[in-house]
Protein backbone atom coordinates (compact mmCIF):
# COMPACT_ATOMS: atom_id res chain seq x y z
CA UNK A 1 0.00 0.00 0.00
CA UNK A 2 2.75 2.35 1.08
CA UNK A 3 4.35 1.67 -2.84
CA UNK A 4 1.14 2.38 -4.09
CA UNK A 5 1.11 6.08 -2.61
CA UNK A 6 4.70 6.87 -3.16
CA UNK A 7 3.92 6.12 -6.98
CA UNK A 8 0.73 8.63 -6.65
CA UNK A 9 2.08 11.29 -4.64
CA UNK A 10 5.58 11.03 -7.18
CA UNK A 11 3.09 11.56 -10.22
CA UNK A 12 1.13 13.28 -8.87
CA UNK A 13 2.89 16.93 -10.23
CA UNK A 14 2.58 15.96 -13.62
CA UNK A 15 -1.07 16.40 -13.42
CA UNK A 16 -1.08 19.33 -11.18
CA UNK A 17 -1.06 23.09 -13.73
CA UNK A 18 1.69 23.83 -15.38
CA UNK A 19 2.44 19.34 -15.34
CA UNK A 20 3.05 17.45 -18.39
CA UNK A 21 -0.44 15.95 -17.73
CA UNK A 22 -2.13 18.79 -16.44
CA UNK A 23 -5.59 18.54 -18.81
CA UNK A 24 -5.74 15.06 -17.51
CA UNK A 25 -5.94 16.41 -14.11
CA UNK A 26 -9.04 15.27 -12.90
CA UNK A 27 -8.69 11.41 -14.53
CA UNK A 28 -5.85 11.08 -11.85
CA UNK A 29 -7.99 12.91 -8.90
CA UNK A 30 -10.75 10.23 -9.71
CA UNK A 31 -8.21 6.97 -8.98
CA UNK A 32 -6.41 9.05 -6.23
CA UNK A 33 -9.62 9.44 -4.41
CA UNK A 34 -10.63 6.08 -5.48
CA UNK A 35 -7.89 4.52 -3.52
CA UNK A 36 -7.46 6.92 -1.02
CA UNK A 37 -9.61 8.90 1.03
CA UNK A 38 -8.91 12.89 -0.34
CA UNK A 39 -6.83 14.95 2.22
CA UNK A 40 -8.47 18.10 1.00
CA UNK A 41 -9.21 20.14 3.67
CA UNK A 42 -11.74 22.82 3.29
CA UNK A 43 -11.11 26.47 4.00
CA UNK A 44 -13.49 28.21 5.38
CA UNK A 45 -17.30 27.78 6.17
CA UNK A 46 -18.68 25.18 7.98
CA UNK A 47 -16.92 21.73 8.84
CA UNK A 48 -18.47 18.11 9.30
CA UNK A 49 -15.99 15.60 9.54
CA UNK A 50 -16.86 12.70 8.58
CA UNK A 51 -15.57 9.33 7.08
CA UNK A 52 -18.18 9.20 4.79
CA UNK A 53 -17.94 10.99 1.13
CA UNK A 54 -19.80 10.48 -1.63
CA UNK A 55 -17.39 7.56 -2.83
CA UNK A 56 -18.10 5.49 0.18
CA UNK A 57 -21.59 6.43 -0.21
CA UNK A 58 -21.84 4.77 -3.74
CA UNK A 59 -19.91 1.91 -2.40
CA UNK A 60 -22.29 1.17 0.16
CA UNK A 61 -24.92 1.27 -2.88
CA UNK A 62 -22.97 -1.28 -4.96
CA UNK A 63 -22.60 -4.16 -1.91
CA UNK A 64 -26.43 -3.42 -1.76
CA UNK A 65 -27.12 -4.82 -4.83
CA UNK A 66 -24.51 -7.26 -4.98
CA UNK A 67 -27.13 -10.28 -4.02
CA UNK A 68 -29.33 -9.49 -6.30
CA UNK A 69 -27.19 -9.09 -8.95
CA UNK A 70 -25.04 -12.51 -8.06
CA UNK A 71 -28.97 -13.93 -7.74
CA UNK A 72 -29.72 -11.98 -11.07
CA UNK A 73 -26.91 -14.11 -12.98
CA UNK A 74 -27.37 -17.41 -11.43
CA UNK A 75 -31.46 -16.97 -12.38
CA UNK A 76 -30.58 -16.00 -16.06
CA UNK A 77 -29.08 -19.35 -15.88
CA UNK A 78 -31.66 -21.13 -13.97
CA UNK A 79 -34.30 -20.51 -16.45
CA UNK A 80 -32.14 -20.85 -19.30
CA UNK A 81 -31.80 -24.50 -18.33
CA UNK A 82 -35.49 -24.99 -17.06
CA UNK A 83 -36.52 -23.79 -20.72
CA UNK A 84 -34.90 -27.16 -22.14
CA UNK A 85 -35.86 -29.63 -19.10
CA UNK A 86 -32.65 -29.49 -17.39
CA UNK A 87 -32.15 -28.73 -14.14
CA UNK A 88 -27.72 -28.51 -13.75
CA UNK A 89 -26.46 -27.52 -10.42
CA UNK A 90 -25.63 -23.92 -9.36
CA UNK A 91 -22.54 -23.78 -10.55
CA UNK A 92 -23.87 -23.95 -13.93
CA UNK A 93 -26.23 -21.92 -14.19
CA UNK A 94 -24.33 -19.51 -12.54
CA UNK A 95 -21.45 -19.42 -14.98
CA UNK A 96 -24.43 -19.22 -17.84
CA UNK A 97 -25.91 -16.24 -16.11
CA UNK A 98 -22.60 -14.73 -15.65
CA UNK A 99 -21.30 -15.02 -19.47
CA UNK A 100 -24.77 -13.36 -20.47
CA UNK A 101 -24.80 -11.00 -17.56
CA UNK A 102 -21.04 -10.01 -17.50
CA UNK A 103 -20.76 -8.25 -21.11
CA UNK A 104 -23.71 -6.29 -20.01
CA UNK A 105 -22.02 -4.62 -17.07
CA UNK A 106 -18.50 -4.10 -19.05
CA UNK A 107 -20.60 -2.23 -21.98
CA UNK A 108 -22.08 -0.53 -19.23
CA UNK A 109 -19.70 0.71 -17.35
CA UNK A 110 -17.30 1.41 -20.26
CA UNK A 111 -19.51 3.50 -22.31
CA UNK A 112 -20.77 5.34 -19.53
CA UNK A 113 -17.47 5.91 -17.63
CA UNK A 114 -16.10 6.67 -21.07
CA UNK A 115 -18.48 9.73 -21.14
CA UNK A 116 -17.83 10.38 -17.85
CA UNK A 117 -13.84 11.21 -18.23
CA UNK A 118 -14.09 12.45 -21.69
CA UNK A 119 -17.01 15.14 -19.89
CA UNK A 120 -14.36 15.88 -16.78
CA UNK A 121 -11.54 16.53 -18.66
CA UNK A 122 -13.65 18.81 -21.08
CA UNK A 123 -15.55 20.69 -18.64
CA UNK A 124 -12.50 20.74 -15.95
CA UNK A 125 -14.51 19.15 -13.03
CA UNK A 126 -13.94 16.28 -11.25
CA UNK A 127 -15.04 12.39 -11.97
CA UNK A 128 -18.26 12.15 -10.33
CA UNK A 129 -18.81 8.64 -8.46
CA UNK A 130 -22.33 8.61 -9.19
CA UNK A 131 -22.08 6.73 -12.55
CA UNK A 132 -20.24 3.66 -10.36
CA UNK A 133 -23.73 3.47 -9.24
CA UNK A 134 -25.68 3.96 -12.77
CA UNK A 135 -23.26 2.07 -14.22
CA UNK A 136 -24.43 -1.17 -12.25
CA UNK A 137 -27.94 -0.60 -11.73
CA UNK A 138 -28.61 -0.60 -15.63
CA UNK A 139 -27.49 -4.38 -16.08
CA UNK A 140 -29.90 -5.22 -13.21
CA UNK A 141 -32.94 -3.64 -15.06
CA UNK A 142 -32.37 -4.70 -18.63
CA UNK A 143 -33.34 -8.35 -19.98
CA UNK A 144 -30.60 -10.35 -20.11
CA UNK A 145 -30.67 -10.70 -24.10
CA UNK A 146 -30.44 -7.37 -24.97
CA UNK A 147 -28.32 -6.38 -28.24
CA UNK A 148 -25.06 -5.10 -26.79
CA UNK A 149 -25.00 -1.93 -29.50
CA UNK A 150 -28.62 -0.92 -27.76
CA UNK A 151 -27.55 -0.41 -24.67
CA UNK A 152 -24.08 1.66 -25.60
CA UNK A 153 -26.79 3.55 -27.16
CA UNK A 154 -29.22 4.05 -24.12
CA UNK A 155 -26.32 3.99 -21.57
CA UNK A 156 -24.88 7.18 -23.86
CA UNK A 157 -28.25 9.04 -24.09
CA UNK A 158 -29.06 8.52 -20.63
CA UNK A 159 -25.73 9.90 -19.31
CA UNK A 160 -25.33 12.87 -21.70
CA UNK A 161 -28.96 13.81 -21.60
CA UNK A 162 -29.77 12.59 -18.44
CA UNK A 163 -26.87 13.92 -16.89
CA UNK A 164 -23.81 15.06 -17.95
CA UNK A 165 -26.28 18.19 -19.78
CA UNK A 166 -27.33 19.04 -16.03
CA UNK A 167 -23.36 19.34 -14.37
CA UNK A 168 -23.11 15.46 -13.51
CA UNK A 169 -23.76 13.72 -10.75
CA UNK A 170 -26.17 15.14 -7.78
CA UNK A 171 -27.25 17.51 -10.31
CA UNK A 172 -29.66 15.64 -12.50
CA UNK A 173 -33.15 15.65 -12.34
CA UNK A 174 -33.81 12.34 -13.92
CA UNK A 175 -32.80 9.08 -12.49
CA UNK A 176 -29.83 8.24 -15.73
CA UNK A 177 -30.53 4.52 -14.95
CA UNK A 178 -34.21 5.13 -15.76
CA UNK A 179 -33.72 7.70 -18.37
CA UNK A 180 -31.37 4.50 -20.13
CA UNK A 181 -34.07 1.97 -19.38
CA UNK A 182 -37.04 4.32 -20.55
CA UNK A 183 -34.88 5.01 -23.96
CA UNK A 184 -34.57 1.37 -24.58
CA UNK A 185 -38.25 1.28 -24.11
CA UNK A 186 -39.58 3.36 -26.30
CA UNK A 187 -36.42 3.35 -28.91
CA UNK A 188 -36.50 -0.41 -29.19
CA UNK A 189 -40.06 -1.82 -28.40
CA UNK A 190 -39.10 -4.85 -30.03
CA UNK A 191 -36.92 -6.15 -27.96
CA UNK A 192 -38.17 -4.77 -24.85
CA UNK A 193 -42.04 -5.03 -24.49
CA UNK A 194 -44.61 -7.70 -25.45
CA UNK A 195 -44.67 -10.73 -23.18
CA UNK A 196 -41.76 -12.44 -24.60
CA UNK A 197 -39.70 -9.46 -22.83
CA UNK A 198 -37.64 -10.86 -19.84
CA UNK A 199 -36.64 -14.57 -21.43
CA UNK A 200 -33.06 -15.45 -21.03
CA UNK A 201 -32.75 -16.70 -24.76
CA UNK A 202 -35.44 -15.53 -27.45
CA UNK A 203 -34.18 -18.28 -29.82
CA UNK A 204 -35.42 -21.13 -27.65
CA UNK A 205 -39.22 -22.27 -27.52
CA UNK A 206 -39.80 -21.19 -24.02
CA UNK A 207 -42.79 -19.11 -23.83
CA UNK A 208 -41.55 -17.80 -20.41
CA UNK A 209 -43.71 -14.63 -20.17
CA UNK A 210 -43.24 -12.55 -17.14
CA UNK A 211 -45.61 -13.17 -14.75
CA UNK A 212 -47.13 -9.22 -15.17
CA UNK A 213 -47.09 -10.37 -18.97
CA UNK A 214 -49.45 -13.08 -18.03
CA UNK A 215 -51.42 -11.05 -15.51
CA UNK A 216 -51.73 -8.23 -18.17
CA UNK A 217 -53.36 -10.86 -20.79
CA UNK A 218 -55.49 -12.42 -18.23
CA UNK A 219 -53.50 -15.55 -18.45
CA UNK A 220 -54.10 -16.92 -14.57
CA UNK A 221 -53.45 -20.38 -14.80
CA UNK A 222 -49.63 -22.23 -13.90
CA UNK A 223 -49.57 -18.26 -12.47
CA UNK A 224 -46.45 -18.67 -10.71
CA UNK A 225 -46.46 -19.55 -6.80
CA UNK A 226 -46.07 -16.73 -4.47
CA UNK A 227 -42.80 -18.27 -2.73
CA UNK A 228 -41.50 -18.22 -6.42
CA UNK A 229 -42.29 -14.75 -7.12
CA UNK A 230 -40.83 -13.74 -3.72
CA UNK A 231 -37.36 -15.54 -3.83
CA UNK A 232 -37.31 -14.72 -7.56
CA UNK A 233 -37.14 -17.94 -9.25
CA UNK A 234 -39.36 -16.66 -12.10
CA UNK A 235 -38.26 -14.94 -15.27
CA UNK A 236 -37.55 -11.63 -15.21
CA UNK A 237 -34.99 -8.65 -15.69
CA UNK A 238 -31.44 -9.97 -14.42
CA UNK A 239 -31.96 -8.07 -10.74
CA UNK A 240 -35.74 -7.69 -10.21
CA UNK A 241 -36.93 -11.18 -9.51
CA UNK A 242 -35.56 -11.99 -5.70
CA UNK A 243 -37.57 -9.75 -3.69
CA UNK A 244 -36.50 -11.25 -0.92
CA UNK A 245 -32.71 -10.27 -1.81
CA UNK A 246 -33.92 -7.51 -2.58
CA UNK A 247 -35.17 -6.35 0.79
CA UNK A 248 -31.70 -7.64 2.19
CA UNK A 249 -30.13 -5.14 -0.10
CA UNK A 250 -32.44 -2.25 0.96
CA UNK A 251 -32.12 -3.23 5.10
CA UNK A 252 -28.29 -2.40 4.27
CA UNK A 253 -28.62 0.58 2.92
CA UNK A 254 -31.31 1.60 5.69
CA UNK A 255 -28.68 0.76 8.26
CA UNK A 256 -25.88 2.29 6.84
CA UNK A 257 -28.22 5.16 6.69
CA UNK A 258 -28.22 5.65 2.26
CA UNK A 259 -31.13 5.46 1.43
CA UNK A 260 -34.48 7.23 2.85
CA UNK A 261 -37.04 4.93 4.78
CA UNK A 262 -39.64 7.37 4.49
CA UNK A 263 -39.62 7.00 0.78
CA UNK A 264 -39.24 2.87 0.51
CA UNK A 265 -41.78 2.83 3.11
CA UNK A 266 -44.39 4.67 1.38
CA UNK A 267 -43.69 3.42 -2.30
CA UNK A 268 -44.69 0.34 -0.75
CA UNK A 269 -47.71 1.80 1.36
CA UNK A 270 -48.64 3.55 -2.28
CA UNK A 271 -48.82 -0.09 -3.80
CA UNK A 272 -51.05 -1.90 -1.39
CA UNK A 273 -53.22 1.08 -1.28
CA UNK A 274 -53.99 1.25 -5.09
CA UNK A 275 -54.12 -2.45 -4.69
CA UNK A 276 -56.72 -2.51 -2.50
CA UNK A 277 -59.24 0.05 -4.49
CA UNK A 278 -58.41 -2.20 -7.20
CA UNK A 279 -59.36 -5.42 -5.10
CA UNK A 280 -62.27 -3.54 -4.18
CA UNK A 281 -63.78 -2.22 -7.63
CA UNK A 282 -62.59 -5.90 -9.06
CA UNK A 283 -63.94 -5.61 -12.36
CA UNK A 284 -61.74 -7.76 -13.80
CA UNK A 285 -59.41 -10.91 -12.76
CA UNK A 286 -55.94 -8.40 -12.78
CA UNK A 287 -58.11 -6.06 -10.07
CA UNK A 288 -58.72 -8.75 -8.29
CA UNK A 289 -54.87 -9.74 -7.72
CA UNK A 290 -54.20 -9.53 -3.89
CA UNK A 291 -52.68 -6.20 -3.63
CA UNK A 292 -49.56 -7.83 -1.65
CA UNK A 293 -48.68 -9.79 -4.63
CA UNK A 294 -47.75 -6.47 -6.79
CA UNK A 295 -45.21 -5.85 -4.06
CA UNK A 296 -43.84 -9.21 -5.10
CA UNK A 297 -43.70 -9.07 -9.24
CA UNK A 298 -42.02 -7.38 -11.42
CA UNK A 299 -39.78 -4.41 -10.52
CA UNK A 300 -41.64 -2.91 -7.74
CA UNK A 301 -39.42 -3.81 -4.62
CA UNK A 302 -36.07 -2.77 -7.31
CA UNK A 303 -38.04 0.04 -8.10
CA UNK A 304 -38.40 0.91 -4.12
CA UNK A 305 -35.53 0.13 -2.72
CA UNK A 306 -33.06 0.99 -5.07
CA UNK A 307 -34.45 3.42 -7.71
CA UNK A 308 -37.29 5.55 -5.92
CA UNK A 309 -34.31 6.19 -3.12
CA UNK A 310 -31.90 8.09 -5.19
CA UNK A 311 -31.67 10.98 -3.09
CA UNK A 312 -30.47 13.21 -5.87
CA UNK A 313 -33.53 13.01 -7.79
CA UNK A 314 -35.95 11.93 -4.94
CA UNK A 315 -38.22 14.86 -3.43
CA UNK A 316 -35.71 16.54 -1.03
CA UNK A 317 -38.50 17.83 1.64
CA UNK A 318 -39.62 15.32 4.71
CA UNK A 319 -42.98 15.58 4.44
CA UNK A 320 -42.37 15.33 0.31
CA UNK A 321 -40.92 11.70 0.55
CA UNK A 322 -43.96 10.94 1.84
CA UNK A 323 -45.63 12.11 -1.28
CA UNK A 324 -43.41 11.33 -3.36
CA UNK A 325 -43.37 7.36 -2.54
CA UNK A 326 -46.71 7.26 -2.16
CA UNK A 327 -47.46 8.38 -5.08
CA UNK A 328 -45.15 6.03 -6.80
CA UNK A 329 -46.43 3.32 -5.72
CA UNK A 330 -49.90 4.26 -6.62
CA UNK A 331 -49.01 4.96 -10.25
CA UNK A 332 -46.95 2.42 -10.52
CA UNK A 333 -50.02 -0.07 -9.73
CA UNK A 334 -52.61 2.18 -11.87
CA UNK A 335 -50.29 1.71 -15.20
CA UNK A 336 -49.62 -2.31 -14.62
CA UNK A 337 -53.42 -2.47 -14.09
CA UNK A 338 -55.02 -0.14 -16.64
CA UNK A 339 -52.54 0.51 -19.29
CA UNK A 340 -51.90 -2.72 -22.01
CA UNK A 341 -49.26 -0.84 -23.44
CA UNK A 342 -46.87 -1.48 -21.10
CA UNK A 343 -46.60 -4.71 -18.18
CA UNK A 344 -44.42 -2.67 -16.39
CA UNK A 345 -45.12 0.57 -14.23
CA UNK A 346 -42.19 0.89 -11.84
CA UNK A 347 -39.98 2.51 -14.38
CA UNK A 348 -42.57 5.09 -15.63
CA UNK A 349 -43.96 5.88 -12.73
CA UNK A 350 -40.59 6.81 -10.76
CA UNK A 351 -39.65 8.55 -14.18
CA UNK A 352 -42.60 10.54 -13.38
CA UNK A 353 -42.34 11.42 -9.87
CA UNK A 354 -38.94 12.28 -10.88
CA UNK A 355 -40.82 15.32 -13.16
CA UNK A 356 -43.21 16.49 -10.14
CA UNK A 357 -40.49 15.88 -7.15
CA UNK A 358 -39.47 19.68 -7.41
CA UNK A 359 -42.88 20.77 -7.72
CA UNK A 360 -43.93 19.09 -4.47
CA UNK A 361 -40.69 20.24 -2.85
CA UNK A 362 -41.76 23.27 -3.84
CA UNK A 363 -45.19 23.13 -2.14
CA UNK A 364 -43.93 21.97 0.89
CA UNK A 365 -41.28 24.56 1.18
CA UNK A 366 -44.32 27.41 0.78
CA UNK A 367 -46.78 25.70 2.73
CA UNK A 368 -43.96 25.56 5.79
CA UNK A 369 -43.26 29.25 5.03
CA UNK A 370 -46.57 30.23 5.02
CA UNK A 371 -47.45 28.36 8.58
CA UNK A 372 -43.93 29.88 10.16
CA UNK A 373 -45.41 33.17 9.29
CA UNK A 374 -48.74 32.40 10.65
CA UNK A 375 -46.87 31.57 14.14
CA UNK A 376 -44.92 34.14 14.14
CA UNK A 377 -48.19 36.59 13.47
CA UNK A 378 -50.06 34.98 16.14
CA UNK A 379 -46.64 35.17 18.41
CA UNK A 380 -46.57 39.15 17.62
CA UNK A 381 -50.37 39.65 18.42
CA UNK A 382 -50.03 37.98 21.70
CA UNK B 1 -71.16 10.97 -17.50
CA UNK B 2 -68.41 8.46 -18.08
CA UNK B 3 -67.24 9.75 -21.12
CA UNK B 4 -66.83 12.91 -19.83
CA UNK B 5 -64.68 11.66 -17.44
CA UNK B 6 -62.30 9.97 -19.67
CA UNK B 7 -61.98 12.83 -21.98
CA UNK B 8 -61.53 15.26 -19.14
CA UNK B 9 -58.68 12.75 -17.96
CA UNK B 10 -57.12 11.28 -21.07
CA UNK B 11 -56.82 15.29 -22.27
CA UNK B 12 -54.78 15.99 -18.89
CA UNK B 13 -52.48 12.91 -19.28
CA UNK B 14 -52.59 11.10 -22.62
CA UNK B 15 -53.03 13.61 -24.77
CA UNK B 16 -51.17 16.61 -23.24
CA UNK B 17 -50.94 19.75 -25.02
CA UNK B 18 -47.26 20.15 -24.01
CA UNK B 19 -45.80 16.70 -23.81
CA UNK B 20 -48.17 14.69 -26.87
CA UNK B 21 -48.10 17.46 -29.23
CA UNK B 22 -45.62 20.20 -28.52
CA UNK B 23 -48.68 22.62 -28.70
CA UNK B 24 -48.43 26.31 -26.98
CA UNK B 25 -44.48 26.32 -26.40
CA UNK B 26 -43.74 29.82 -26.71
CA UNK B 27 -45.19 30.95 -23.16
CA UNK B 28 -44.04 27.17 -21.83
CA UNK B 29 -40.49 28.04 -22.65
CA UNK B 30 -40.56 31.63 -21.80
CA UNK B 31 -42.48 31.92 -18.80
CA UNK B 32 -41.78 28.87 -16.56
CA UNK B 33 -38.71 30.71 -14.87
CA UNK B 34 -40.82 30.70 -11.57
CA UNK B 35 -43.58 28.69 -10.14
CA UNK B 36 -45.00 31.54 -9.30
CA UNK B 37 -45.65 33.18 -12.70
CA UNK B 38 -46.24 29.91 -14.27
CA UNK B 39 -49.14 29.22 -11.72
CA UNK B 40 -51.00 32.36 -13.34
CA UNK B 41 -50.32 31.84 -16.29
CA UNK B 42 -52.01 28.17 -16.41
CA UNK B 43 -54.47 29.12 -14.35
CA UNK B 44 -55.32 31.62 -17.08
CA UNK B 45 -54.57 29.31 -19.97
CA UNK B 46 -57.25 26.58 -18.11
CA UNK B 47 -59.91 29.38 -17.90
CA UNK B 48 -59.26 30.90 -22.05
CA UNK B 49 -59.47 27.39 -22.82
CA UNK B 50 -62.52 26.05 -20.49
CA UNK B 51 -64.52 29.02 -22.02
CA UNK B 52 -63.23 29.34 -25.70
CA UNK B 53 -63.51 25.63 -26.68
CA UNK B 54 -67.24 25.63 -25.89
CA UNK B 55 -68.23 29.07 -27.44
CA UNK B 56 -66.10 27.74 -30.60
CA UNK B 57 -67.82 24.18 -30.09
CA UNK B 58 -71.29 26.08 -30.43
CA UNK B 59 -70.50 28.45 -33.10
CA UNK B 60 -68.92 25.19 -35.11
CA UNK B 61 -72.06 22.97 -34.35
CA UNK B 62 -75.07 25.84 -35.59
CA UNK B 63 -72.58 28.31 -37.92
CA UNK B 64 -69.90 26.38 -39.46
CA UNK B 65 -70.34 22.90 -39.84
CA UNK B 66 -71.54 21.28 -43.07
CA UNK B 67 -75.23 21.84 -43.07
CA UNK B 68 -75.49 23.49 -39.61
CA UNK B 69 -77.39 26.29 -40.84
CA UNK B 70 -80.09 24.16 -41.30
CA UNK B 71 -81.48 25.80 -38.11
CA UNK B 72 -82.24 28.41 -39.79
CA UNK B 73 -83.71 27.90 -43.19
CA UNK B 74 -84.00 23.92 -44.97
CA UNK B 75 -82.23 25.93 -47.65
CA UNK B 76 -78.76 26.32 -46.16
CA UNK B 77 -78.69 22.57 -45.63
CA UNK B 78 -75.60 22.35 -48.12
CA UNK B 79 -73.86 25.53 -47.07
CA UNK B 80 -70.47 24.62 -45.56
CA UNK B 81 -68.58 27.13 -43.79
CA UNK B 82 -65.76 25.24 -42.28
CA UNK B 83 -63.49 27.51 -44.24
CA UNK B 84 -64.15 29.85 -42.25
CA UNK B 85 -63.37 28.09 -38.68
CA UNK B 86 -59.67 29.74 -38.55
CA UNK B 87 -60.79 33.30 -38.42
CA UNK B 88 -64.05 32.84 -36.35
CA UNK B 89 -61.93 30.56 -33.60
CA UNK B 90 -59.19 32.94 -33.67
CA UNK B 91 -61.62 36.29 -34.20
CA UNK B 92 -63.35 34.28 -30.62
CA UNK B 93 -59.84 33.71 -28.74
CA UNK B 94 -58.76 36.71 -28.80
CA UNK B 95 -62.32 38.62 -27.84
CA UNK B 96 -62.10 36.12 -24.65
CA UNK B 97 -58.05 36.69 -23.88
CA UNK B 98 -58.89 40.49 -23.91
CA UNK B 99 -61.79 39.81 -21.47
CA UNK B 100 -59.48 37.65 -19.56
CA UNK B 101 -56.88 40.64 -19.66
CA UNK B 102 -59.15 43.14 -18.15
CA UNK B 103 -60.00 40.94 -15.38
CA UNK B 104 -56.83 40.22 -14.49
CA UNK B 105 -55.53 43.88 -14.56
CA UNK B 106 -58.40 44.63 -12.50
CA UNK B 107 -58.17 42.22 -9.63
CA UNK B 108 -54.45 41.25 -9.47
CA UNK B 109 -52.14 43.68 -10.67
CA UNK B 110 -49.22 42.19 -9.77
CA UNK B 111 -50.31 38.59 -11.53
CA UNK B 112 -50.84 41.03 -14.23
CA UNK B 113 -47.32 42.36 -13.72
CA UNK B 114 -45.14 39.59 -13.69
CA UNK B 115 -47.41 37.96 -16.85
CA UNK B 116 -46.36 40.94 -18.64
CA UNK B 117 -46.62 40.38 -23.09
CA UNK B 118 -47.50 36.72 -22.26
CA UNK B 119 -51.15 37.48 -21.07
CA UNK B 120 -52.00 39.21 -24.53
CA UNK B 121 -49.93 36.50 -26.10
CA UNK B 122 -52.15 33.68 -24.94
CA UNK B 123 -54.59 35.03 -27.72
CA UNK B 124 -51.83 33.42 -30.10
CA UNK B 125 -50.80 30.45 -28.01
CA UNK B 126 -51.39 27.63 -30.57
CA UNK B 127 -52.73 25.50 -27.74
CA UNK B 128 -55.53 27.58 -27.14
CA UNK B 129 -56.26 27.59 -30.97
CA UNK B 130 -55.08 24.12 -31.40
CA UNK B 131 -57.57 23.29 -28.56
CA UNK B 132 -60.66 24.64 -31.13
CA UNK B 133 -59.47 22.70 -33.74
CA UNK B 134 -58.42 19.30 -32.26
CA UNK B 135 -62.64 19.96 -31.06
CA UNK B 136 -63.79 20.06 -34.69
CA UNK B 137 -61.45 17.25 -35.94
CA UNK B 138 -62.48 15.18 -33.00
CA UNK B 139 -65.79 15.76 -33.50
CA UNK B 140 -67.20 15.53 -29.75
CA UNK B 141 -70.60 14.67 -29.70
CA UNK B 142 -71.71 17.57 -26.76
CA UNK B 143 -71.00 20.72 -25.27
CA UNK B 144 -70.21 19.09 -22.15
CA UNK B 145 -67.59 17.11 -23.84
CA UNK B 146 -66.50 19.68 -25.64
CA UNK B 147 -65.78 21.81 -22.00
CA UNK B 148 -64.66 18.74 -20.33
CA UNK B 149 -61.90 18.35 -23.16
CA UNK B 150 -61.38 22.29 -23.34
CA UNK B 151 -60.55 22.05 -19.23
CA UNK B 152 -58.74 18.94 -19.30
CA UNK B 153 -56.36 20.00 -21.85
CA UNK B 154 -55.85 23.10 -20.00
CA UNK B 155 -55.40 21.34 -16.89
CA UNK B 156 -52.81 19.37 -18.70
CA UNK B 157 -50.68 22.47 -20.23
CA UNK B 158 -51.15 23.84 -16.13
CA UNK B 159 -49.21 20.39 -15.07
CA UNK B 160 -46.75 21.03 -17.67
CA UNK B 161 -45.74 24.35 -17.08
CA UNK B 162 -45.74 24.55 -13.27
CA UNK B 163 -43.62 21.48 -13.03
CA UNK B 164 -41.17 22.70 -15.53
CA UNK B 165 -40.94 26.06 -13.63
CA UNK B 166 -39.82 23.75 -10.74
CA UNK B 167 -37.60 21.83 -12.11
CA UNK B 168 -35.80 25.39 -13.30
CA UNK B 169 -35.64 26.57 -9.94
CA UNK B 170 -34.41 23.92 -8.98
CA UNK B 171 -31.76 23.33 -11.97
CA UNK B 172 -30.48 26.83 -10.85
CA UNK B 173 -28.00 25.01 -9.26
CA UNK B 174 -27.11 22.78 -11.63
CA UNK B 175 -23.75 23.23 -13.76
CA UNK B 176 -25.22 23.57 -17.02
CA UNK B 177 -22.91 23.94 -20.19
CA UNK B 178 -23.04 27.55 -20.99
CA UNK B 179 -24.28 27.21 -24.22
CA UNK B 180 -27.23 25.38 -23.02
CA UNK B 181 -27.85 27.78 -19.89
CA UNK B 182 -31.92 28.55 -20.58
CA UNK B 183 -34.22 27.62 -23.31
CA UNK B 184 -31.75 25.10 -24.23
CA UNK B 185 -31.73 23.00 -21.21
CA UNK B 186 -35.19 23.74 -21.09
CA UNK B 187 -36.08 21.83 -24.42
CA UNK B 188 -34.00 18.86 -23.04
CA UNK B 189 -35.58 18.95 -19.99
CA UNK B 190 -39.17 18.97 -21.85
CA UNK B 191 -37.99 15.85 -24.06
CA UNK B 192 -37.37 14.18 -21.45
CA UNK B 193 -40.38 14.93 -19.16
CA UNK B 194 -42.23 13.74 -22.12
CA UNK B 195 -40.37 10.21 -22.27
CA UNK B 196 -41.92 10.15 -18.53
CA UNK B 197 -45.67 11.47 -19.47
CA UNK B 198 -45.69 8.20 -21.93
CA UNK B 199 -46.25 6.05 -18.97
CA UNK B 200 -49.71 7.30 -19.68
CA UNK B 201 -49.62 6.76 -23.59
CA UNK B 202 -52.36 4.08 -24.10
CA UNK B 203 -54.79 4.00 -20.75
CA UNK B 204 -58.18 3.54 -21.51
CA UNK B 205 -60.62 4.26 -18.91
Amino acid sequence: MKALRKFLDKQKPHFQPGGKFEKLESSFEAFETFLYVPDKVTQSGAHIRDAVDMKRTMSFVIIGVIPTLLFGMWNVGYQHFLSFGQHPDILTNFLYGLGKVLPIIIVSYGVGLGIEFLFAQIRHHEVNEGYLVTGILIPLIVPPDIPLWELAVAVAFAVIFGKEVFGGTGMNVFNPALTARAFLFFAYPGNMSGEKVWIADKLDSFSGATPLGQALVGNFHNFPSPHDMFFGFIPGSVGETSTFLILIGGLFLLITGVASWRIMLSVFAGGLAMGWIFNLVGANQYMQLPAWEHMIMGGFAFGAVFMATDPVTSAQTTKGKYYYGFLIGMLAILIRVFNPAYPEGMMLAILLMNVFAPLIDHIIVKSNIKKRLKRAKMMLAE
Amino acid sequence: MHEIINIFVKSIFVDNMVFAYFLGMCSYLAVSKTVDTSVGLGAAVIFVLGITVPVNYLLNEYILKAGALSWLDPAFAKVDLSFLSFIIFIAIIAAIVQLVEMVVEKFSPSLYNSLGIFLPLIAVNCAILGGSLFMQERDYQSIGQATAFGLGSGVGWFLAIVAIAAIREKIRYSNVPPALRGIGITFILTGLMGIAFMSFLGIKL
